[in-house]
């Protein structure tokens, strides 16, 4: 326990001290500025808590700063002191002197304020500079407004101008920045790159959709998708051409490749439209239909599935062997023996798409193949043509012999004046014919089918000629896009013996590489648009 | 603020706005992995952009009433009431300062909910957005007025992670640099030690006169924005002076001016000292502060873009 005596000592207006007591005591005595403390100095330079008098435990009585407070202790900077009479103690403003000790109290401290606060000190502390970012003068509000009506201006008011005035509308096509270029949210696709500072060609109405009548303005000649005209209306009066044709996305991008779309109607035609022949799709991968294959049957034309095998029969009016012609060992020709490959028939068109159309003479005829040649009584090469064609041919052919000399009459019966020349010339022509170009198996026989009909010029009917040249006319299929693979790896034709037979591979065949909307590892993902296209008629 | 409370502000009633808005991030990209509304293409104008960007806007509304119901729950600026002092009448003016502390009274905003309680919604739904807006977008950009809204988004985002980080921080160094001081007693001091130090000098030679009339009078405490955030001088005259007592105290070190010197010496060094923590307390109030001089003139700014963003949009639609 400590005792204190402590004498306030102020100053009168002459300057003379005033003292007033007070006792005190404690374990230890606090000194600083806050209200717990036992010496209360009253001022801003004082800490709240500065300094403490404490015993040592040999009795000694000192006074101990607390951190960050400074003391000053006879002239001195210290942290601590021993309390001996005559020690000079200042804290902040205040000295605190030991006065010499005296009965009834271990200690007895004058405090005195000796640097009072005058309006000098306070005037400096004013003429610091802003302390606070709100002293700056800066305002939230005024930055946040200024900003905003930039924005509104620019981003908002200018844009809006070309749709107010026909003048700023083409004023602003010629500048290099134009006012409503900021609205727009990409590049156009293709061709409307064209329009791209003339936003008004296309949006021609404000908060108004784009309709469908600005597209067809343009493009005139789209196909519809369907070609009953009022199913056509009745299924899509409710879409726009800007549901799949999403445009601002890109120079390469304007079709949706979205089969959702397709799926909504194709996935339940059956229940939407009972009279269809369609089936339900869903999903190139779990939900298409067996592929359909179009054939020639005479005049008509028909759709056969392509799991119904004993339907699948091409009647080309041809004989052929694909598996003779791609023998590895080669086929026989005037060359030699000559190893084929399809592309040898098979020319794709620049599309990439369907092939030329096979031809006797560029086809067949290549390498010396397949001549027309006769050789009885005299041999000759027929012309590849109509059967009345090559007969006529036969009989100038033979009449010109004949007349070359007198020997070779002597193959005719007949007589030797022009209607016996030409009766004879007829006849070998006909003989020879018989014997070669129309046998069953030979000349043209060797890929026509040949029947006899009773007439007597031309005794023959070669069965008309119907190569199929699309066999899935609903579909696209780009062969060029698929020359990493041979052409037997989908056509099963090394063993085809027939004509009849129809080597377009199955559904099965497509999906080890194709799978539907949805990806899958190591396939290709191909929504409805791979293969099928929207604006055409389908029949 | 303090530490505690900056946790309790993220931690608010078991996190539950960190659960609500985790669990509308987790939904918004579910639905944009899973629903593919147009095969594949995303973008602002199918339908699930359309309930990505709407949802986005009412947040974005709501998180800018935050900014309405702290001034409604906490009271507004100083600023205001002046106004209100100078532009009114004596009377009318009481009047309304009266239902002015009416208003300052409360704690609860209109819904009930407790200042912290709207922060702490703010804070998660200010962070979801980043997810929200990115999936609205399909991550399409340009150099348009869409993007100029992302962009100032993600600006006010930005600004307002550095506030969080600042107010969860940066009150616990400024108790720690301040202790039971304030910015007013450091300056009252630091006037003090240089009415002391010019005193000291008096008797010094001119070289060291010079000096410490040079630090007492062009120290500078805060100052310009810069000035205020870097919590320096550039070649501050105190800290100058200091290290140039050093060797002026080997230069005069003659019959009783050590003593003098010593004095000056020490008192310089404490005015250092006080100036140091006093730009640190200006430093750390400026950095708490700063933040805001963006977030909210940037979040006007992003209310205005998003206003022309959506305009846009149906204008030309």
């Amino acid at each position: 326990m400590i005792s204190c005596l402590l004498i306030h000592v102020s100053r009168n207006p002459q300057g003379l001290p005033v003292c007033k007591d007070s006792v005190i005591a404690g374990a230890t005595i606090q000194i600083g500025r806050g209200a717990a403390c036992k010496i209360h100095l009253l001022d801003h330079r004082v800490s709240l808590l500065h300094a403490s008098v404490r015993r040592s435990e040999d009795g000694v009585l000192y006074i101990d700063g607390e951190r960050n407070a400074t003391l000053k202790i006879n002239g001195f900077i210290a942290q601590s002191a021993p309390l001996l009479p005559g020690t000079h103690v200042e804290i902040g403003p205040y000295a605190l002197v030991v006065e010499p000790a005296a009965s009834g109290h271990d200690l007895i401290l004058s405090v005195e304020l000796i640097h009072p606060l005058n309006d000098h000190d306070a005037a400096l502390a004013c003429r610091t500079a802003p302390v606070t970012i709100a002293a700056l003068g800066l305002s939230k509000r005024k930055l946040g407004f200024s900003l905003a009506a930039c924005i509104l201006f620019l981003y908002l008011l200018l844009p809006m101008l070309p749709s107010a005035s026909m003048v700023f509308d083409k004023w602003q096509a010629g500048l290099p920045v134009t006012l409503n270029g900021s609205w727009s949210p990409g590049p156009l696709a293709g061709g409307h790159a064209l329009f791209e500072a003339k936003c008004s060609t296309c949006h021609q109405r404000s908060f108004q959709a784009v309709s469908d009548e600005v597209c067809t303005g343009c493009h005139k000649q789209v196909g519809k998708h369907l070609t009953k005209e009022e199913l056509q209306v009745k299924t899509f009066k409710t879409m726009r051409c800007t549901d799949c044709h999403i445009d601002h996305k890109g120079s390469e991008r304007l079709v949706l490749h979205d089969s959702s779309k397709c799926v909504t109607c194709h996935g339940d035609i059956k229940r939407k439209i009972a009279s269809t022949e369609l089936a339900n799709v869903n999903d190139f991968a779990a939900g298409h239909p067996p592929f359909h294959i179009t054939l020639r049957n005479g005049q008509d034309v028909i759709r056969v599935r392509q799991d119904e095998k004993d339907k699948l029969v091409e009647k080309s009016g041809l004989k052929y062997s694909h598996k003779v012609h791609l023998a590895k060992e080669g086929v026989s020709s005037p060359q030699g023996d000559t190893v084929m490959r399809c592309q040898d028939c098979h020319k794709i068109k620049e599309s990439g798409r369907h092939f030329e159309p096979m031809t006797m003479q560029k086809t067949c005829q290549q390498s010396d193949c397949h001549a027309l040649d006769y050789t009885d009584p005299v041999g000759g090469l027929a012309p590849h043509g109509s059967e009345p064609a090559v007969m006529n041919h036969l009989r100038v052919f033979y009449s010109k012999w004949l007349n070359e000399s007198p020997e070779n009459r002597a193959a005719c019966d007949s007589a030797a004046d022009i209607q016996g020349i030409t009766a004879c010339a007829s006849d070998l022509a006909r003989k020879n014919a018989a014997a070669t170009l129309f046998s069953k198996n030979d000349g043209c026989g060797e890929c026509h089918e040949i029947q006899p009909v009773s007439n007597r010029e031309v005794p023959w009917k070669v069965a008309p000629v119907r190569i199929n040249q699309d066999w899935q006319p609903g579909a696209e299929f780009v062969h060029a896009k698929h020359d990493t693979m041979g052409c037997t790896d989908c056509h099963d034709k090394m063993n085809s013996r027939s004509s009849a037979d129809i080597s377009m591979p199955a559904i099965a065949k497509c999906r080890e590489c194709h799978v539907g909307n949805h990806p899958a590892k190591g396939k290709v993902a191909s929504g409805c648009d791979s293969c099928h296209r929207f604006h055409q008629g389908v029949k | 603020m303090n530490k505690m409370q900056g946790a309790t502000l993220l931690k608010y009633k078991n996190y539950r706005y960190f659960k609500a808005t985790s669990l509308l991030m987790a939904l918004a990209i579910t639905a944009y992995v899973l629903i593919r509304p147009a095969g594949g293409e995303s973008y602002g104008g199918t339908w699930l952009g359309y309930v990505l960007g709407i949802l986005s806007t009412l947040i974005m509304v709501f998180l800018m009433w935050y900014g309405i119901t702290k001034r409604r729950i906490s009271g507004a600026p100083e600023r205001r009431q002046q106004r209100i002092r100078t532009t009114r009448s004596d009377e009318m003016a009481a009047q309304l300062k009266f239902e002015r502390r009416k208003t300052r009274r409360k704690t609860r905003g209109l819904s009930g909910a407790t200042l912290q309680e709207w922060l702490s919604a703010h804070v998660y739904l200010g962070a979801s957005l980043i997810v929200l807006v990115s999936l609205h977008t399909g991550f399409h950009f340009g150099m348009n007025v869409h993007t100029l809204a992302y962009v100032l988004m993600l600006l006010v985002i930005t600004s307002g992670f550095y506030g969080l980080n600042v107010y969860l921080n940066y009150p616990r160094l400024i108790t720690l640099n301040m202790a039971e001081d304030t910015l007013d007693d450091l300056l009252l001091k630091i006037a003090e030690l240089d009415e002391l130090a010019c005193t000291r000098a008096l008797g010094l030679p001119d070289e060291v006169n010079a000096l410490v009339l040079k630090a007492r009078h062009e120290t500078r405490i805060g100052g310009t924005l810069f000035q205020q955030l870097s919590g320096e001088q550039r070649d501050c005259p105190t800290r100058h002076a200091v290290q140039q007592m050093l060797h002026l105290g080997e230069k005069y070190n003659q019959d009783d001016q050590p003593k003098i010197m010593r004095d000056l010496y020490s008192a310089l060094l404490r005015k250092e000292k006080l100036v140091l923590r006093a730009r640190t307390e200006i430093m750390l109030k400026a950095r708490l502060e700063c933040w805001l001089y963006l977030h909210a003139p940037l979040g006007i700014a992003l209310l205005a873009a998003l206003t022309a963003h959506i305009v846009s949009i149906f204008f030309y639609w």
